[in-house]
């Protein structure tokens, strides 16, 4: 758990230093990537604790749940509805949360605060 | 079941280490996995990490970026805008006004100072402050009898400036408010100045018109002329010169302000 904490605040370290700015033009899209990617790393920590992690599945999910977040974006930047990228923001969300809250149960049923 | 056969015995030995083998295979496995495990969970929250802070930049320069505002709040910037450029507007022509006004006020204030000046200067030259200059006559009159009395002299200033003199001099002396002419013939005295037999009189004002007052029929002209030895020549001239009276000085009278 401390390494995951480490690596976080170490990609937010590595973002402050290299000045890291995103055009303006793909800020949609990373959004909904980044919100995938977080959900995805969420559910990671999930599977590790119920001891069902793949590290395949993870590493192929994390990939393709960004890809195909911003890929939702972008088609519905280009068919006019632009709206689409609440569909992928509350999927996510949802799932987020959901995951939050097993990785929550699953570390307190661990630490015997139950 | 006795004891175990020698047979049984490695079969058994057999079995155990290869179990062994299977289990520390897996052991190592395991932790093989769980390397794995926390590496790419690793990599994947330091993405998210990096990213995070990549779109958090992104979006703060966005906000100021214009082509990026919804129309709404493109159309209050534009309210604003327009609300601020009219009021700047007002301002400038307010201010435009006002500086107007300054310098009229100030061309005002210029003028009456020029004014003031002129008026200031003319009183100096009237009462013999200044030297002056401009055109006018010139008296020259011969006395060889000494006949003239100071009394002719006082009736030349008062004939000059009957006609419109501004500045007179007798003898390169300027006469002023105050100026006296006393005695007669060789002891004729302006200020306390003795003049010669011979004089002349500087008067600054239309040359004409002070000539015309001077020659006047039955005036000054006329009547000493007719005196034995006196000549009177008067000449018109363009540029004269009258000095500065002496320092003027008031004792008695005090001045009453306006």
């Amino acid at each position: 758990m401390f390494v995951l904490v480490l690596a976080l605040a170490l990609g937010i370290a590595l973002g402050l230093l290299t000045n890291v700015s995103i055009p303006a033009a793909l800020l949609t899209y990373l959004g909904v990537a980044v919100l995938a990617a977080m959900d995805a790393c969420l559910g990671g920590v999930k599977a590790a604790l119920e001891q069902t992690f793949d590290d395949k599945a993870f590493v192929s999910g994390f990939i393709t749940n960004t890809l195909m977040a911003a890929f939702i974006v972008f088609v519905g930047d280009r068919i006019g509805v632009r709206e689409l990228y609440l569909a992928a923001v509350v999927a996510f969300g949802v799932r987020l949360f959901d995951n939050l809250a097993t990785v929550r149960n699953l570390l307190f049923h661990r630490w015997g605060w139950e | 079941m006795g004891e175990l056969g020698p047979r049984r015995k490695l079969v058994h030995l057999r079995d155990e280490s290869w179990r062994r083998i299977v289990e520390s295979e897996k052991a190592v496995e395991r932790s093989f996995h769980e390397g794995r495990l926390f590496v790419s969970l690793a990599v994947g929250v330091l993405l998210v990490g990096f990213l995070l802070v990549g779109q958090w930049r992104g979006y703060a320069s966005l906000s100021s970026d214009l082509s990026r505002q919804s129309d709404q709040s493109l159309g209050i910037i534009i309210e604003e805008i327009t609300a601020e450029n009219s009021e700047l507007r007002n301002e400038v022509l307010r201010l435009e006004l006002r500086m107007f006004e300054a310098q009229r006020e100030e061309i005002d204030r210029s003028d009456l100072l020029n004014e003031a000046a002129k008026e200031l200067t003319g009183l100096r030259v009237m009462a013999g402050l200044s030297a002056a200059t401009g055109p006018g006559v010139v008296i020259v009159i011969e006395d060889e009898e000494n006949v003239l009395l100071a009394q002719d002299f006082v009736a030349l200033v008062h004939e000059l400036r009957a006609g419109g003199a501004e500045a007179i001099a007798v003898d390169g002396k300027r006469v002023i408010g105050t100026s006296g002419f006393v005695g007669e013939g060789t002891d004729l005295k302006m200020d306390g100045t003795t003049l010669a037999g011979s004089y002349r009189v500087v008067a600054l004002g239309s040359p004409s018109d002070l000539q015309q007052a001077v020659e006047l029929p039955g005036g000054f002209t006329s009547t000493l002329s007719t005196f034995p030895g006196v000549t009177i020549e008067v000449t018109q001239e363009e540029s004269l010169m009258v000095p500065a009276a002496d320092t003027i000085r008031f004792v008695y009278g005090e001045p009453i302000p306006k």
